[in-house]
């Protein structure tokens, strides 16, 4: 390679394409998200149905594969209705908000190294820049305002009560999102997304920073809204959520954007953690070239239907939360626990950079510090007075004079009247005819 | 990668924590009683709190008196350690000690202290009576106030106009929520609080555009490099004059000076009584200190343009104060459009942009300052059934019921009159002295004739107190306090008289201190 | 021509002239809109389109983390912020036109006139040779981000730390206003249901509006014989709305209907 041409990770890389090629890139992407998001809809229904003991869809076309299709021209055909309490133009500009900004995170978002392009060697990224992962939560911010914006310009209770629901759902999972960054941010010394792939040609960040990664995953669910953070279309309570007014194309455009930020933060959540379009370790160190050219893009859409597979896998198992635990878990769980750990990340890398400790110096002292810590516990512990044992009550099947069945813990015992329970199959008829008499003179009496 | 690179050429930033101590130490208490807050149990919170907050107070001024002389500028040029800067830092912290005690007080209501058990429940509900039965406190006010107190510290004493914004929303926004958190009549404090908070706000930006032009100007907030540049004569006079007023008018109407003074009354009128004492006070002396260094230091150069438009808003508020303060038929409405007023007699030590006019305008504001606090301790004292009797009326006779008390009134009145042989009469008498000598003198004739009819309605009140029969029936009285309050007025009846009749110790010390460092 | 491309060498490439150009004009028709606009939805999309458009003039200006920290900032949290305070006060409300001061309309133009006429004679007056970007102080410390990082952590350390006063306040003030806490500790579900019990009303209270005219929370329900109980009025209301809109018509019906006669809707007159 010519010495004078920066090598992947300098952002010197970008920003010399020629027009067409801009606009060859930019198209590429937005056919292949649109494309991605039919076999996603397909996917899921399939593999839900797997998890469901069914079949799923499998008439039209080989394994159904052109049910989306088929979806979408139904779709398309549809009435558009306008409610007649809707805010027209907000009403309208809603979706074209949410696909739009669904739309622009792959800008930034490397699917590979330098290539040649018809004789041009360009990176196998639209573009990047300096702060390109703050980018991405910008866009994020903007596609807020198209799920909000329909939730309100409606004008119904359901969908107001969904764009409330997702305006503060992702506000606050955003916190945690950004949070979640820092420390990739940290390591890699950049927010680039291809500087921070670039740093982990060694090891993914997942492993360094696990953590942030768990973090990351469990608030990217929330950021897209779906099971089992679907609150804002949640259909028991809401209908539909923000979209209950929708239909048609418009509606279309909703679901559009749905699927395209899932893809978009399976692609950050590639990017930021699981080694971008690198292969992943068994592959790269059997075969060298597996970085080389063409074949990163492989890895890429693998590990994104990987991570697709996760957020079906994810709707098929878990029910969804209670609003007010959901929000509960996001403010007192998610963020205090990623400032901790960027606190506990910074400090570790201001001690190695001021004073030059290796690992080993670090663990130990890890370790001194963690066994005084537990040590103090224990210490602590053993000055607290025992606890009182809660002395479990012996059943009593007629406490209170009702007959009421044993708590956990407690043992059911026999007692006398337990064995005196008729057999149901004896009963004759003639004893039935008898019982009923009974009741019939108790209740004339 | 580059990035590496730049953080391996980053020089740690030198930071002087010994000149930086007072503000330290007191941020550092504040963050430990928020601790308090968070962790120590109930009832143990107002002890260690109190523990705390003048342990606190007495630490950071010990440490003034510890570098004082210092003439430097410490935290990479964010904060100027001077004379002047360290005078209104020793200040601060004395008045503000005088108001923690009256805040501790809690034996003149017998519901508990001046703040609303939960600001949280709603007033009149039955939240708020279960509460007040339980007899809990709102201890978080202390952690408030020191957060307030900390951010008075650096507003004097701030180099630039970016931390000078900082530490006047860090003095604001405690403020605010305090304003809002009486126990007694809490919608009318609520309102205060709000309305405080909004037309605050406002202030600030207009602070915040002026900051923006010097930048424009001088390519630096910096107020060095805009004496500088003026000096230089650099760029346009446009952008400095607009930028000047802009700056002046955040900080002016924190001063309370008309006509950005509307909602003082109302302000002081709502807040907890204590809250207005200490804010009376204390913003007072930050804001003039803050002013001062941009007037003295950054616009030195182009004084004869901005002096006009000062000398028309320091007639304007001493005329204005006096005349409102007149027909006020509320006590604590009363003090409020005196303290106009006597922003406005300040003001005149700013027009003389000489080195009398910045420790004459010092002298003032420390004099003022504790009477002040003073006043508004007495006014906690006079109650009847439904809190404290704040109606002009309500006071007649008040010196057969309660002769001690209403003696100390009457010093402290006699001390805003700027009667000889009080404090009050020692800042007027340096403040006008210098405002003769830096060419002030047609403010200053106003000035003397706004103190005469200031005069007549202090003494009003005495005349009140003393030579008008009590009305028998309305349930008014002189409640006797704790020991928080009796120190607190004793101290500021004994340091009125003390600069009243010993003025050479203050005026010494204040001339010491008269250097801005640059 | 020269005059021309002087004037183009002052403020960039044309490509920033063209961003310059639309962003503008979309910044300050954001303004104007929020200005203008009737309902306060439309004012916060207005002054969201203006900070998107602020935010692209910045990175086009050479300062991408500033750019983008604006639209994160304000359009992502503080926008969406007002947006949900907006749609939990009122979907529906729009601004009121009355004047609560008198006068003040008139008295608010001049003086924003009077600040918009001082803002363009101080503005305009500026005189400058030429644009110089912060492409010089990008590249001093090796980047946007660097640069403004280390002006925090340097030169401006105090007010950055000072700041974190202002945030716990901030918090503090939130808490101390709006945290409502519990002076009696709440009650276990085992507790509630024993309560009930004993009680001697196990069962739940009367619904609203239930054989009333209106079905509104405020309208007290009907008993079996008739009365209006204001126990299924929640409490807020009782004694408020205590009997109003109860249809004593409805109440003979039920009477009627208890009796074991039939009720014939519309007939009720001819009956009695």
């Amino acid at each position: 390679m010519n010495p004078t041409t920066p090598q992947y990770g300098d952002l010197a890389l970008f920003g010399h394409d020629p027009l067409w090629l801009v606009i060859l890139k930019a198209l590429v992407l937005f056919i292949g998200l649109v494309l991605l998001t039919l076999f996603t809809t397909w996917f899921e229904r399939r593999v839900v149905a797997r998890m469901q003991q069914r079949v799923g869809p499998n008439r039209a076309g080989p394994f159904g594969l052109l049910v989306p299709l088929a979806d979408g021209i139904k779709l398309a055909l549809k009435e558009g209705i306008t409610p007649a309490n809707a805010d027209k133009v907000v009403y309208l500009l809603a979706p074209m908000i949410a696909a739009a900004a669904a739309m622009l995170v792959f800008a930034v978002i490397p699917l590979g190294p330098v290539v040649s392009i018809f004789g041009v060697s360009t990176p196998l990224q639209l573009t990047d820049f300096s702060v390109s992962t703050l980018y991405i939560l910008a866009i994020a911010s903007i596609g807020i305002y198209g799920i909000v914006l329909a939730g309100w310009s409606s004008g119904s209770t359901y969908s107001l009560l969904g764009g409330l629901r997702s305006s503060a759902q992702m506000v606050s999972y955003e916190i945690a999102m950004g949070l979640s960054f820092v420390a990739v941010f940290l390591y890699a010394g950049s927010m680039s997304t291809s500087q921070i792939v670039a740093g982990q040609t060694d090891w993914w960040y997942a492993v360094l920073l696990l953590p942030s990664f768990v973090i990351y995953l469990i608030s990217m669910v929330g950021e897209t809204n779906r099971a089992p953070f679907d609150l804002p279309e949640a259909e028991g309570e809401l209908v539909a959520g923000f979209h209950t007014e929708y239909s048609g194309l418009r509606w279309a455009m909703f679901f559009l954007a749905e699927y395209v930020n899932m893809i978009n933060v399976s692609a950050v959540a590639i990017t930021l953690f699981l080694g971008g379009w690198r292969a992943p370790a068994p592959i790269s160190t059997v075969w060298s070239g597996a970085n080389d050219g063409w074949w990163p893009i492989l890895w890429f859409l693998g590990k994104i239907l990987v991570m697709l597979f996760v957020f079906v896998w994810l709707r098929g198992t878990l029910p969804r939360l209670r609003y007010d635990q959901f929000m509960r878990f996001g403010w007192k769980v998610l963020i205090p626990i990623s400032i901790v750990w960027i606190l506990l990340v910074s400090a570790w890398r201001g001690i190695r950079n001021e004073y030059g400790t290796d690992l080993r110096t670090t663990l130990i002292w890890l370790g001194v510090i963690l066994f005084a810590i537990a040590a103090i516990a224990f210490l602590l512990d053993l000055r607290r007075a025992p606890e009182d044992e809660v002395v479990e009550p012996t059943y009593d099947p007629y406490a209170g004079g009702y007959p009421v069945p044993p708590l956990p813990g407690q043992e059911f015992t026999y007692t006398r009247r337990a064995p005196q329970t008729v057999p149901a199959t004896v009963v004759e008829t003639s004893a039935l005819e008898s019982t009923g008499q009974e009741l019939e003179g108790d209740r004339n009496e | 990668m580059s990035s590496l690179l730049a953080a391996a050429s980053f020089d740690v930033p030198t930071i002087e924590y010994g000149q930086l101590s007072p503000m330290l130490i007191i941020f550092g208490v504040a963050v430990l009683s928020l601790l308090v807050e968070a962790f120590a149990p109930r009832g143990s919170r107002r002890p260690i709190q109190l523990v705390l907050v003048f342990a606190g107070l007495a630490a950071a001024f010990a440490a003034v008196v510890m570098i004082r002389g210092t003439q430097h500028i410490a935290a990479m040029g964010s904060v100027a350690v001077d004379g002047p800067a360290l005078f209104m830092q020793g200040a601060i912290l004395v008045l503000a000690f005088i108001a923690a005690l009256v805040m501790a007080e809690r034996q003149v209501d017998p519901l508990g202290d001046a703040f609303a058990p939960r600001a949280s429940a709603l007033p009149g509900s039955t939240d708020e009576i279960a509460f007040t039965r339980l007899g809990w406190l709102q201890t978080e006010v202390w952690p408030l106030f020191l957060f307030s107190v900390g951010g008075m510290l650096l507003f004097p004493a701030s180099a630039d106009l970016l931390t000078m914004f900082v530490a006047l929303e860090v003095v604001s926004l405690p403020l605010y929520i305090m304003a809002g958190l009486a126990r007694r009549r809490r919608l009318l404090s609520q309102e205060a609080a709000l309305k405080y908070f909004v037309l605050g706000a406002f202030s600030s930006a207009f602070f915040l555009y002026g900051t923006a032009l010097f930048y424009g100007y001088a390519g630096s907030v910096d107020l060095s490099a805009i004496s500088d540049a003026l000096t230089a004569n650099a760029g346009s006079m446009w952008l400095v004059i607009t930028a000047t007023g802009l700056v002046s008018v955040g900080l002016l109407f924190k001063i309370g000076a008309v006509p950005f003074h509307q909602w003082t009354p109302d302000v002081y009128q709502g807040s907890p009584t204590p809250v207005t004492g200490f804010m009376a006070a204390c913003t007072k002396i930050a804001a003039f200190g803050a002013l001062l260094r941009i007037m003295y230091v950054a616009l030195g150069g182009i004084r004869w343009d901005w002096r006009p438009m000062m000398y028309v808003i320091a007639a304007l508020t001493m005329i204005v104060g006096t005349l409102f303060a007149l027909t006020q038929t509320d006590m604590k409405r009363m003090l409020a459009y005196s303290s106009i007023a006597q922003a406005g007699f300040m003001l005149v030590g700013v027009i003389a942009t000489n080195q009398a006019g910045l420790s004459g305008t010092m002298v003032y504001l420390v004099a003022y300052g504790i009477a002040t606090i003073g006043a508004f301790a007495i006014v906690t004292l006079v109650r009847d059934s439904t809190g404290e009797a704040s109606h002009l009326s309500q006071w007649a006779g008040l010196g057969r019921k309660a002769p001690i008390v209403a003696s100390a009134f009457a010093l402290f009145l006699l001390a805003f009159a700027g009667i000889p042989l009080t404090s009050g009469f020692t800042g007027k008498f340096a403040v006008f002295t210098a405002g003769i000598a830096g060419g002030a003198t047609p403010v200053v004739i106003i000035g003397l004739v706004a103190s005469a009819v200031a005069a007549f309605f202090y003494v009003r009140v005495i005349v009140l107190m003393f030579f008008n029969e009590p009305t028998s029936d309305d349930g008014v009285s002189v409640v006797v306090p704790s020991g928080f309050t009796t120190l607190a007025i004793t101290i500021s009846v004994a340091l009125t008289l003390v600069i009243g009749l010993v003025p050479q110790l203050i005026l010494d010390l204040a001339n010491q201190a008269g250097l801005f460092i640059r | 021509m020269s005059v021309l491309l002087a004037t183009i060498e002052q403020s960039g490439s044309t490509g920033e002239q063209i961003v310059f150009w639309v962003c503008a004009a979309i910044a300050v028709v954001g303004a104007v809109g929020m200005l203008i606009s009737r309902r306060a939805v439309h004012s916060a999309l207005f002054i969201a389109a203006t900070m998107i458009a602020l935010a692209v003039l910045y990175v086009s200006q050479g300062a991408p983390f500033l750019g983008m920290a604006q639209i994160v900032v304000y359009t992502g949290a503080v926008m969406m912020l007002f947006l949900f305070v907006l749609m939990l006060v009122g979907v529906d409300s729009t601004e009121s036109l009355v004047e609560t001061l008198k006068g003040q309309r008139i008295a608010g133009l001049a003086l924003a006139l009077g600040f918009a006429v001082l803002l363009f004679a101080a503005i305009g007056n500026v005189s400058y040779n030429f644009a110089v970007g912060i492409d010089g102080a990008n590249a001093a410390d090796g980047g946007n981000v660097q640069g403004i990082a280390h002006l925090i952590f340097d030169r401006y350390l105090l007010a950055f730390e000072v700041t974190s006063a202002l945030l716990i306040t901030a918090a503090l003030g939130a808490m101390v206003l709006a945290h409502r806490e519990r002076h009696t500790p709440r009650k276990s579900q085992r507790e509630q249901s024993e309560d009930r019990v004993r009680s001697g009303e196990p069962q739940n209270l009367p619904g609203p509006g239930v054989y009333a005219l209106h079905n509104a929370v405020g309208t007290p329900g009907l008993l079996p014989d008739g009365q209006p109980t204001d126990r299924s009025v929640p409490e807020p209301l009782r004694g408020v709305s205590a009997a109003v809109g109860v249809d004593h018509e409805d109440t003979r019906r039920v009477n009627a209907l208890a009796a074991g006669g039939a009720i014939i809707p519309g007939k009720a007159e001819d009956e009695s």
